[in-house]
């Protein structure tokens, strides 16, 4: 990754993120799945990923990560998902929320 | 607040002929304000119990006595991560909301914050650990590390050679300074003089290392949240081994080594907090409070284990010593 790309990521609503999920599709680590079209995709859906057993639960009833369902997981993960394996702790601040999920709305080949 | 005590039935067992056995131990479990998620906790002083509240922007003091908890605001935007006692008395935390080092004094209260370079912007502080010489050492899990030097202020930040991902990281008996990275699955040994990382390669590979601590010889226990195992690294020798919990997925988060060198780690595809005799290669089970408690660190004093339950919003306390 160029310099300039990191300096960009690094000041895009993404930051948070940026430690635990990439952007290029298939590219998974152990901290998270990537979050390559993450709006509109199914809930625990990627093959290749070890989701948490409360995540494929709640996958049952909310099958698609709408923008709606994002905004409440990014608000407190724990809470709508109890069980949730992962280690973001939430963010408080729906602006940021939503300029995150608009963010990841559009369609990005790297990070 | 209130405060839960209770005798718990545990299990023990050893891995090579899973024959449990069951003792009581006393378990303390407390509340903490609605909406904490405490995330690490550090032992403060006259046996108060300092915690993260991540969510809240606070550290937390709980009185374990009284159950009373108190809150010390770190100031707009904190999203407190580690808190750790420094050689000074105070509580040092990381602050990923800050990107900043924070200290509050033990005695008034005050708050002092020390930020990253403009260079470093929400560099996902994770974790501190102070060397000998005074100063802490601090990850990023953007794929930073640091030094602060309280005495003058000096900050340094460098990259990790592999970029995202460094999380846990502890100080050896000997003052070495070793960090472990989720994303990046290594384990990096720190020149304190020049700051360069040299990186260290487990066997297993994306194992996913969370956190790191050093046992009274020197040896690194290393929590494998994706391999589903602890592992041990013995420096002088460079030798690797792990051991597995049962469980059929299992995922270990945090890791600490008590004053008695027992191993402590939570397990969270059993929701249980385990502890890890290396001598007999014992287990003990500790159940969480609730079902998904979450407890992503650990820490303790001689007598004493400290387990914060993030999902539940509680800390418990396990007592190991009569």
């Amino acid at each position: 990754m160029s310099l300039f790309i990191a300096a960009a990521l690094a000041a895009s609503p993404y930051a948070p993120c940026a430690a635990c999920h990439a952007l290029e599709p298939g590219r998974n680590s152990p901290a998270g799945p990537t979050l390559h079209a993450i709006v509109g995709r199914p809930v625990a859906g990627l093959e290749g990923f070890n989701y948490s057993p409360a995540l494929r639960r709640f996958a049952r009833r909310h099958p698609r990560w709408t923008r709606t369902l994002l905004d409440r997981f990014l608000a407190d993960p724990e809470a709508l998902v109890p069980g949730t394996e992962m280690g973001f702790i939430g963010m408080s601040d729906p602006a940021r929320r939503r300029a995150l999920i608009d963010w990841l709305a559009v369609p990005r080949r790297r990070n | 607040m209130h405060a839960l005590l209770f005798g718990l039935a545990l299990l023990a067992a050893t891995p090579a002929a899973a024959q449990p056995a069951r003792e009581l131990v006393n378990v303390r479990v407390y509340d903490v304000p609605a909406g904490s998620r405490p995330h690490d906790v550090a032992p403060g002083p006259d046996g108060l119990i300092w915690y993260t509240g991540q969510r809240r922007g606070v550290l937390g003091i709980l009185d374990p006595e009284t159950g009373a908890v108190r809150e010390v605001p770190l100031g707009a935007g904190s999203a407190p991560h580690g808190v750790i006692r420094g050689p000074d008395g105070a509580a040092w935390i990381t602050d990923g909301g800050l990107n900043a080092i924070v200290r509050v004094d033990p005695a008034t209260d005050a708050v002092r914050v020390w930020r990253l370079p403009a260079e470093f912007p929400d560099s996902n502080l994770n974790t501190a650990a102070f060397d000998r010489e005074g100063r802490i050492w601090f990850t990023g899990q953007t794929g930073v590390y640091g030094r602060l030097d309280p005495a003058t202020g000096e900050m340094r930040v460098w990259r990790d050679p592999e970029g995202r991902g460094p999380y846990g990281i502890a100080a050896t008996p000997a003052g070495d300074i070793y960090y472990v990275s989720l994303a990046g699955s290594h384990l990096a040994r720190v020149d304190r003089a020049t700051g360069a990382a040299t990186i260290i390669e487990p066997p297993t590979p994306d194992q996913g290392a969370r956190r790191v601590w050093a046992d009274s010889r020197g040896n690194l226990w290393i929590s494998e949240w994706n391999g589903g195992q602890l592992s041990r690294y013995t420096p002088s020798t460079g030798a690797w081994r792990s051991w597995r919990p049962e469980g059929e997925r299992t995922r270990v988060y945090a890791v600490y080594v008590d004053d008695r060198d027992i191993v402590w780690l939570t397990e969270w595809g059993g929701n249980a907090t385990l502890s890890f005799d290396p001598a007999s290669e014992r287990w003990t089970r500790y159940p969480g409070s609730a079902a998904n408690a979450n407890v992503r660190q650990i820490l303790g004093r001689p007598g004493w284990v400290y387990l914060p339950e993030s999902g539940l919003d509680r800390i418990m306390v396990v007592r190991t010593a009569p």
